[in-house]
């Protein structure tokens, strides 16, 4: 799965420390999720959605 | 007027450092609980070691509860991927060099020893096992996702 979380982050100047902290998470993890490594639970992914402020089909895609 | 900081979580490796310390603990009550209990003959003398060794690894299970509740979702699949695979892969390793020292009593010497040192040293192998494939497993999932 692929995902906007680094062009997100990077609009926001956004650390991943800032990111993992506004998601309750670790900075390992958003690095993972980042480099689509990791595939987000479904809770999480929504609360990524409502971290930026956008749908989850915006972030996330296949 | 000020409002208060809100109190954060323990989290990350002080919460580690934290249940490491507190099961180091645990294990000295064991053993040291477990002299005193291996002192007492009879029923009783069971029933206290039985009940050293039953709070301690409760406290342990408590402490693991603990922890686990305060690392995240990649954390947890981390641990169960280390467990699944790490964990069976050790233990199949373990019980092969198991099997085959056990079916080679002839040339290892083993008849000579006491069952209950087998016992203890075919658990001990084992466990030692299954712990180095779990922390081989663990690394070898965040170094994927690095």
């Amino acid at each position: 799965m692929n995902n906007r979380l680094k062009v997100l982050r990077a609009e926001r100047n956004w650390s991943q420390a800032d990111l993992a902290e506004a998601l309750g998470v670790s900075r390992q993890t958003v690095n993972a999720l980042e480099t689509g490594r990791y595939d987000p639970s479904l809770p999480l992914a929504f609360k990524i959605a409502r971290v930026f402020d956008q749908p989850i089909e915006s972030i996330f895609s296949e | 007027m000020p409002s208060a900081k809100p109190k954060r979580p323990l989290t990350g490796v002080a919460a580690f450092g934290l249940v490491f310390g507190l099961s180091v603990l645990i294990g000295v009550f064991a053993g040291i609980g477990s002299i005193f209990a291996g002192d007492v003959p009879g029923p009783a003398g069971l029933a206290a070691s039985l009940a050293v060794n039953g709070v301690a690894m409760a406290g342990a299970l408590i402490l693991c509860i603990w922890w686990w509740r305060r690392i995240d979702e990649a954390a947890r699949e981390a641990h169960k991927w280390a467990w699944w695979w790490g964990g069976c892969t050790g233990a199949l390793v373990g019980a092969t060099i198991l099997l085959t020292v056990l079916s080679r009593d002839s040339d290892m010497g083993f008849g000579s020893l006491p069952l209950h040192e087998v016992l203890v040293a075919g658990m001990g192998l084992m466990f030692t096992c299954q712990v180095i494939g779990y922390c081989i497993a663990w690394a070898v999932w965040w170094v994927k996702r690095r």
